[in-house]
């Protein structure tokens, strides 16, 4: 008898899976002809617990959503309880530029882990071990500002929760100046090498046409040939008033346009590119940033009641679009939050649809460059 | 509003198109939104009034073009009401409602994935209503459970 | 030479080299890349990690542990070769941390698997996982951690509790 299709599981415990996930694949020969994501393993119901604690209360559970770029849910929740409450416009100034400023150096910490697990999935050791050592100069950073190194809880709705320390920006501008330095060694190792575009040109492409209509966001996105950044596109924090180049394809600067986009050589690019772009970015927030306050009034937290009325709001994390709807119905507690993760989508149809006709061997690359973030599915 | 100019109805509440329609209406809003540059589908979303009797499912969309974010949302009944299945439109919407039947128990006709998806042989009432009691829950279940206690030595 | 004697040199050479499984079943799983990789390098103490659980000693449990999760920590569990080692990671193993009230993670791991030593935290540092392990190897040499004779003696008890959670309370009579 020949055995046409097989099955294969990768995943929950497996090195070449972003997270606690699975995908079930069924293969034929060397090809994989039909995939099905099967999440739930880190599934906390973190909207039902929401329900039952206050509005402050939920600050330190919301930034546990997303693991590796924990900031973005403390900014989307503030900034929809912050809209609720008619403080949009009252937000000090000198809080929107450590927003953002904090807001990048977590992005720049996402990037480099996802760059370097990306490059481990190719079997290039050397990205990891650097990449992940430069990412803990950021911890340490958010460590003499927050006190913390993984979750901060330090965007509030109002502002933030210190002022940032007087010395804190010559410990960043340092940081920065080695990041650059550092990029260039890991250009010549990784994103100028000559297994990565021969791996990685023309696998698991996103149609350009198909992008939005399937709900990629982010710089998934903008790999696919879009131009779309929710920091340009609806700016919060200071994001307004600061000047950036939204990284997309086929515009990848230094880098050789090789391929017709969406695959995972541009995907990893332009998160490469946007690392030197949140290095400026916080350059300049750094520069404007205003002093005075940095936390509006709250009201007695065991007594803040939220006016009612739904709200959602998005940042742009990481991953792509990030979202929170509250509901409220003027109680002490939330009615509903729902958050949209940006996983939700590219990392189940997306992931399903364009790990069809893929090769086993490019799966856990696939996986990879669309940086998939199982705690951000399912919550 | 852009978005109001295309469907000719809803009110701006915290800067967003909140439409309320009836749910045999919402496929047809969908449809022409999609087709005047609202094609980004951001998420579908279940809020349970319970002192109503009844869910609120919100649509959302967002237009890269116009900038502009519109929520459609309509009401079911808590028991016995069922919704279209919309996944024709937006290939992620099966996912949603997946996770919707899950959570909430709303059926959606014309779905064929409806199957388990984030929890595994759970076999009470959809978590997520507003009527299931964590608490209590958690003191039935997980807290009912006995320490394993060594029996010789205790090590 | 006798069985006792024999078991304290194995133990000595068998702590230098805790072959960790690289399972991430939770948030904590975030600070184990930084602890493998250049900057906390955790291979200095012979410690590294590893992909298969028949090659494991060490189940590092990071964090809080769903339903469906604990299946499969489980499963992996029983496939490790003896002498095994499970080391609870932050509060959530605990007592159920600040997931305390949620409808899908379970609050005490040790009312499913035998635990050798908890490490506690929201996150536990890179710093605090590297002392964590030492304090492992202190008890393997002494023979303290005996968690996998505890979980083969009171086999049974184990897997009733396990089906009781797996089936969230509704197990037939």
């Amino acid at each position: 008898m020949k055995m046409k299709e097989y099955e294969l599981f990768i995943g929950p415990q497996h090195p070449g899976i972003t997270g606690n996930m699975m995908y079930h694949l069924w293969v034929d020969g060397d090809t994989v002809v039909k995939a099905e994501c099967n999440v739930g393993y880190l599934h906390r119901g973190f909207e039902k617990l929401m329900e039952s604690r206050t509005w402050m209360q939920n600050i330190p559970l919301v930034c546990r959503i997303c693991v590796p770029d924990p900031d973005v849910n403390e900014m989307a929740y503030s900034m929809a309880v912050e809209r609720l409450m008619g403080w949009r416009e009252e937000v000090p100034e000198r809080a929107r530029y450590i927003r953002t400023v904090v807001l990048e150096l977590s992005r720049i910490a996402a990037y480099l882990m996802g760059i370097g697990s990306y490059a481990g999935a190719l079997g290039i050791y050397t990205l990891p071990q650097w990449a992940l050592g430069d990412r803990d100069y950021i911890m340490d950073i958010f460590e003499q500002l927050t006190g913390a190194r993984i979750y901060h809880i330090y965007i509030w709705p109002g502002g933030v929760r210190w002022d940032m320390p007087a010395d804190l920006p010559k410990l960043i501008e340092k940081t920065m100046k080695y990041l650059e330095k550092r990029l260039k060694l890991y250009d010549d190792v990784f994103f100028k090498n000559r297994i990565f575009f021969d791996r990685a040109v023309d696998i698991g492409v996103i149609p350009k046409e198909k992008a939005i209509e399937w709900g990629v966001t982010g710089p998934n996105l903008r790999a696919s040939g879009h131009e779309y950044d929710v920091r340009r596109l609806e700016p919060y924090a200071a994001y307004e008033n600061i000047d950036f180049d939204v990284i997309h394809y086929p515009e990848l600067g230094k880098f050789d346009v090789l391929s017709s986009g969406g695959d995972a050589y541009t995907r990893m690019l332009v998160r490469r590119l946007e690392i030197e772009q949140s290095i400026s970015i916080i350059r300049q927030a750094l520069k404007k940033m205003p002093s005075g306050e940095h936390l509006l009034k709250h009201p007695n937290w065991f007594k803040w009641e939220v006016p009612p009325g739904i709200a959602y709001e998005r940042v742009e994390s990481s991953k792509g679009e990030y979202g929170y709807m509250v509901v409220s119905d003027g109680g002490k507690k939330p009615v509903r939050v729902h958050v949209r993760g940006p996983s939700y989508t590219h990392g189940i149809n997306v992931a399903e649809t364009i790990l069809k006709g893929a090769n086993i061997a490019d799966v856990s690359q696939i996986l990879f460059s669309l940086d998939i973030c199982p705690p951000d599915i399912e919550r | 509003m852009k978005a109001k100019e295309i469907i000719g109805r809803g009110e701006e509440v915290h800067g967003r198109l909140y439409v309320k329609v009836e749910k045999q209406e919402v496929r047809e809003l969908i449809k022409t939104l999609k087709e005047n540059k609202f094609q980004h589908f951001v998420m579908l979303s279940c809020i349970d009034w319970i002192d109503d009797g009844e869910f609120e499912l919100v649509y959302h969309l967002w237009s890269y073009e116009y900038r502009e974010h519109v929520m459609i949302s309509t009401r079911i009944k808590r028991e016995g009401e069922e919704m279209e299945s919309l996944h024709d439109l937006f290939p992620q919407i099966e996912t949603y409602e997946r996770e919707i039947k899950e959570m909430y128990g709303v059926n959606f006709i014309g779905n064929e994935r409806l199957t388990p998806f984030f929890l595994e042989g759970w076999p009470h009432m959809p978590p997520m209503r507003k009527d299931f009691d964590s608490k209590k829950f958690i003191k039935d279940v997980f807290e009912s459970i006995p320490p394993v206690e060594d029996e010789d030595e205790g090590i | 030479m006798k069985y006792e004697e024999w078991s304290k040199i194995s133990r000595i050479a068998s702590k230098k080299s805790l072959w960790i499984l690289h399972f991430c079943t939770g948030c904590g799983a975030i600070e184990m890349p930084p602890v493998m990789t250049s900057r906390f390098d955790m291979e200095r103490f012979g410690m590294a990690p590893m992909a298969t659980p028949r090659q494991a000693d060490v189940l590092l449990i990071t964090g809080y542990l769903t339903v469906k999760t604990l299946k499969r920590v489980i499963q992996v569990y029983e496939q490790m070769q003896d002498p095994k080692y499970v080391v609870a990671f932050g509060s959530c193993p605990i007592n159920g941390g600040m997931y305390w009230d949620s409808y899908n993670t379970i609050n005490q791991l040790d009312k499913y698997l035998p635990v050798d030593l908890y490490l506690a935290g929201c996150m536990p540092r890179p710093e605090g996982i590297i002392n964590a392990m030492m304090e492992l190897m202190e008890m393997i040499e002494k023979g303290e951690a005996r968690g996998w004779e505890k979980y083969r003696k009171n086999y049974e008890k184990y897997k009733k509790n396990q089906e009781m959670a797996f089936k969230f309370g509704k197990v037939e009579e």
